[in-house]
């Protein structure tokens, strides 16, 4: 397992390398002097063009791409990040303020859309060729065509403006406890989970489906097993794998959806910020965070792959 | 009680309703004994009923089946008889049955195996379902049952994963999981199908060996006349969901009454039994079920159908005490259904 | 002669698939949904006198009724006409994205599948990791370099939307060339590029049109999200995500509904049709593949 591991990390670092070496490359591609992003904004403000030079010489601005680009990529991992050019802020403290505030929301999302994919996949596959299983599989395909926006909007007008049962905007206070504003949470997580909820009632159901047909049930069957431990620990163990295959694929669209729902939100994270950079033409700072979510939605993906292969036993070898 | 049969199905009629209520008869009055400490062999052509007929024994029938008529009676050793048609497909009783008392083997030793979990796991399954008994001792028991069954360095193996192991080694296992629990009755269905000529016949001669180590029935299901030959002491020939002939070994294979067994035996070749002879196929195809003709089914591909044949469905007739068969032409004594 | 006869078999199959998917309600509705929307969209100028663009200052976020069916929004521009034009725009982009991303998959997936060896490998990784990386960042990242633009937009589709049909195609290449039919081909000498247009790619036919629909109706979900956060099309061009658009600011969730209400509810209609078709022609065309 713990072999495994290492292989799958391996995998990922030409992978990391690949990424960086994309976003290094637009960072060149755009317009802006380099200094700026490099230093904060006050330490530049009165310096004679000579001075510049001296200065973009002596950071070594003037070097090959490749040197400058391992010179940028070590100091992204040391946290040095460099400064938005916008309002002078590190972008380290950027990132470490915002993102994690995104993470809470994809991972809320993620934890939302499995726990009532899951619930509703297995109720469709169990009462299978009922009205259940055909409102399931319907609302299912519902579920994958409305636009998550569009799904906010709506769940901000019913949900806060007309029941204000929850807050329709925001992160809630920097002094409440996590708990408090865990209010703040539900709409935008669910917003963004539907749709991967609907995809996995879908998915679900049909993995179960699948499974059920299987010898290997038929032989927990003639084994005397009761039905419950039938379908515990032989269909729906199985029926998990490609399951988690799914969630593993959907997980990139998952960070990318959190940046739209942030908008509708009115949420406060790194998506939110990152859409304030582009129109402001803050490209060090829009491509370091693109960078870091990048690295974001590879280590989630790992985390699943390690699931997958805690489940399946013909993966980990 | 103790009877000379461990098993009697009586009319035994199994019915799938398909499509718009429409219903597929796979098995239209099945009715046939297997004598206790015996091997009977179950053959027929592929759809003919034969592995339905297994799976409602066991009642592992898919939720659609439904079984209107007939009874299943299992006379256990030292227990009571149960009808086994009548019991709930997911009850107490047909679990404490299954895998304990009757054991089943299923054709495709790939599938039937669960792939997330190693084959130590499995096997103990069967045990701990039925009795108390710690996970070290369950263990102890399957090593040894799978050294019986000459798997090399079982106490290591059974940690490995179904992938891990060959065709013919994952239907020992399958064998293992059956026989873990001493059952009266293993019913195999097809057991050799999915695997290598070579390895068909291994997994023959250790069925034959355990089955004369531990004194259990067995009802082998196959379309392999060759393995019939090999092993069985009964054979029930069938065709369309219906026994056309049963009898001894003996009876079936030296004086085969039943045209439909006679075109059986003359269209394969079978090991030490008429060598010399063409090899002629059965003409024609087994009609759709759901177009049934309305008298006897062979009809339409036996060479001696006359008038009589294609109006009336044959009964059960009885040519000696051991010999049944389901053909207007036989004589004898005339049996129910 | 035998030229003729296939064509006999080939139709028949075809009637037979085309039967199938009328039996199929829910595919039929997609169908009915989708074609519904997509003819108001191309006969937009005979549905609506109003053009989608045109400002009227005296017609400022007027509420449904009368001349304007959808209200006007907050510059005075018809909902109607921006829906209905808007729809042809999206439409276009989420085709033209699926189709070249499919053709792009079938070519590349071909190739790989066929040959297999260091090139497949190299587009094996390259599918891998445009596939973790969020296509929405992608899009982003493309915008910073291309800058904004339709045909930018498309670009970025097509650059992601090859990889399910190039994993599809490879896939069913890999599984098809081991088969005794392929090895036959061989046998007889049958050119490779024969083998592989004539004898292997009409079987991945089924589930590759299934995926264009899939992927159509996901890119047009996109543009929509796109457009919305700004990110898409330009804000002059009236697509379904920029006429949503005015949702962003909350007062107008709920003073001005139907400037999102329509909008939001075509993109919904005309994916969910597409999606229902799509599931109905796996049905038939696919029909391991649930």
């Amino acid at each position: 397992m713990l072999k495994y591991f290492f292989k799958r990390l391996l995998v990922m670092i030409p992978m990391m390398l690949a990424i960086s070496l994309l976003v290094f490359g637009a960072l060149e591609l755009t317009p802006g002097d380099p200094l700026t992003a490099q230093f904060p904004p006050d330490q530049l403000v009165g310096m004679s063009q000579e001075d510049l030079d001296a200065l973009r010489e002596a950071v070594g601005l003037n070097d090959p791409m490749l040197v400058r680009y391992f010179r940028w990529l070590i100091a992204f991992f040391t946290g040095d990040m460099g400064y938005s050019i916008q309002t002078g802020t590190p972008i380290s403290q950027v990132i470490s303020y915002l993102l994690p505030q995104t993470v809470i929301l994809a991972a809320a999302a993620l934890l939302i859309s499995t726990i009532f994919g899951l619930i509703f996949g297995i109720i469709a596959a169990t009462k299978h060729n009922t009205i259940w299983d055909y409102l399931a599989s319907v609302i299912g395909v519902i579920g994958i065509s409305m636009p998550e926006f569009f799904i906010g909007i709506v769940a901000i007008l019913i949900f806060a403006i007309n029941l204000g049962w929850l807050p329709a905007q925001g992160r809630g206070s920097a002094d409440a406890t996590f708990i408090q504003n865990l209010r703040y949470l539900i709409l935008p997580a669910s917003s963004l989970g539907l749709s991967l909820a609907a995809a996995l009632t879908r998915y679900t159901r049909n993995s179960m489906m699948d499974v059920m047909n299987q010898d290997y049930v038929k032989t927990a069957r003639a084994k005397g097993l009761s039905e419950s431990r039938v379908f515990f620990k032989h269909v729906f163990r199985n029926a998990l794998m490609p399951i988690s295959v799914l969630i593993f694929l959907r997980l990139p669209m998952l960070i990318g959806g959190s940046v739209v729902i942030e908008q509708v939100f009115g949420y406060a994270g790194i998506g939110n910020r990152l859409l304030t950079a582009i129109n402001s033409s803050d490209y060090q700072l829009v491509l370091t965070i693109i960078l870091m979510l990048s690295f974001v939605a590879l280590l989630a993906s790992l985390l699943i792959d390690l699931v997958t292969a805690l489940l399946d036993p013909r993966v980990r070898l | 009680m103790a009877t000379e049969y461990i098993l009697e199905i009586n009319n035994l009629k199994t019915q799938f309703v398909v499509r718009r209520r429409r219903v597929v008869r796979a098995v239209d009055g099945v009715t046939f004994k297997v004598r206790r400490g015996k091997i009977l062999g179950l053959v027929g052509e592929s759809g003919c009923g034969k592995s339905v007929t297994a799976h409602s024994i066991m009642r592992l029938l898919p939720k659609t089946a439904v079984i209107p008529e007939g009874s299943i009676l299992f006379h256990p050793e030292g227990g009571e008889s149960v009808d086994m048609a009548k019991l709930n497909p997911t009850g107490r009783k047909i679990r404490s049955i299954r895998g304990n008392e009757i054991s089943m083997i299923f054709q495709d030793p790939m599938a039937s195996l669960n792939p997330v979990y190693n084959i130590g796991d499995q096997i103990i399954e069967v045990l701990r379902e039925h009795s108390k008994i710690t996970k070290k001792e369950a263990l102890e028991r399957a090593v040894r049952m799978l050294e019986l069954l000459s798997i090399p360095k079982a106490s290591e193996r059974i940690k490995d994963y179904p992938h891990q192991f060959s065709g013919g080694m994952k239907q020992r296992v399958m064998i293992a999981m059956g026989l873990i629990c001493r059952p009266q009755l293993l019913i195999a269905d097809e057991p050799t199908t999915a695997l290598d000529v070579t390895i068909q016949a291994q997994i023959i001669e250790l069925i034959k060996e355990m089955q004369s180590e531990f004194g259990f029935s067995t009802i082998i299901i196959t379309h392999n006349m060759g393995i019939v030959a090999d092993m069985a002491d009964d054979v029930a020939v069938m065709y369309m969901g219906k026994i056309v002939e049963f009898g001894t070994k003996e009876d079936v294979f030296l004086n085969p009454l039943h045209p439909y067994t006679q075109a059986l035996l003359k269209s394969v070749p079978i090991l030490g039994n008429a060598g010399e002879d063409k090899l002629i196929p059965i003409r024609g195809v087994t009609p759709d079920p759901s177009e049934m003709p309305p008298g006897c089914a062979f009809e339409p591909r036996c060479d001696f159908a006359t008038e009589a044949c294609k109006t009336c469905v044959p009964g059960r007739v009885g040519v000696t005490d051991s010999h049944i068969v389901r053909c207007v032409h036989c004589i004898g004594e005339k049996l129910d259904d | 002669m035998s030229e003729n006869k296939k064509k006999i078999v080939k139709s028949s199959l075809a009637k037979e698939n085309f039967y199938k998917l009328l039996h199929n309600r829910l595919a039929v509705l997609g169908f009915m949904l989708m074609f519904v929307i997509l003819m108001a969209c191309i006969l937009a100028p005979l549905l609506t006198p109003h053009s989608p663009t045109d400002l009227n200052l005296r017609h400022m976020g007027k509420p449904p009724g009368g001349e304007h069916p959808f209200g006007t929004d907050k510059l005075g521009r018809d909902v109607f006409a921006r829906v209905l034009y808007g729809g042809r725009i999206s439409i276009a982009i989420g085709l033209s994205g699926a189709l070249g991303g499919m053709i792009l998959g079938v070519i590349i997936g071909s190739f790989c599948g066929y040959y297999g060896g260091w090139l497949d490998a190299i587009f094996v990784k390259i599918a891998e990791l445009v596939s973790v990386f969020p296509q929405l960042l992608l899009v982003m990242v493309m915008r910073v370099i291309l800058g904004e633009g339709i045909k930018n937009l498309i670009i970025i589709f097509v650059f992601t939307g090859w990889i399910a049909t190039f994993r599809l195609v490879r896939g069913r290449f890999f599984s098809l060339r081991e088969e005794s039919f392929v090895e036959a081909c061989r046998a007889f000498g049958i050119r490779s590029s024969s083998i592989v247009f004539r004898h292997i790619l009409p079987n991945c036919l089924g589930p590759v049109i299934v995926q264009l629909t899939l992927n159509t109706a996901g890119f047009i979900l996109q543009e929509a999200a796109l457009s919305f956060i700004g990110m898409g099309v330009p804000s002059g061009t009236p697509t379904w995500g920029n006429t949503i658009n005015a949702a962003k600011e909350l007062l107008n969730i709920t003073n001005y509904p139907w400037l999102w209400v329509a909008p939001g509810l075509a993109i919904a209609f005309f994916v969910l049709g597409v999606n229902f078709f799509g599931d109905g022609l796996r049905d038939v065309l696919d029909p391991k593949q649930q």
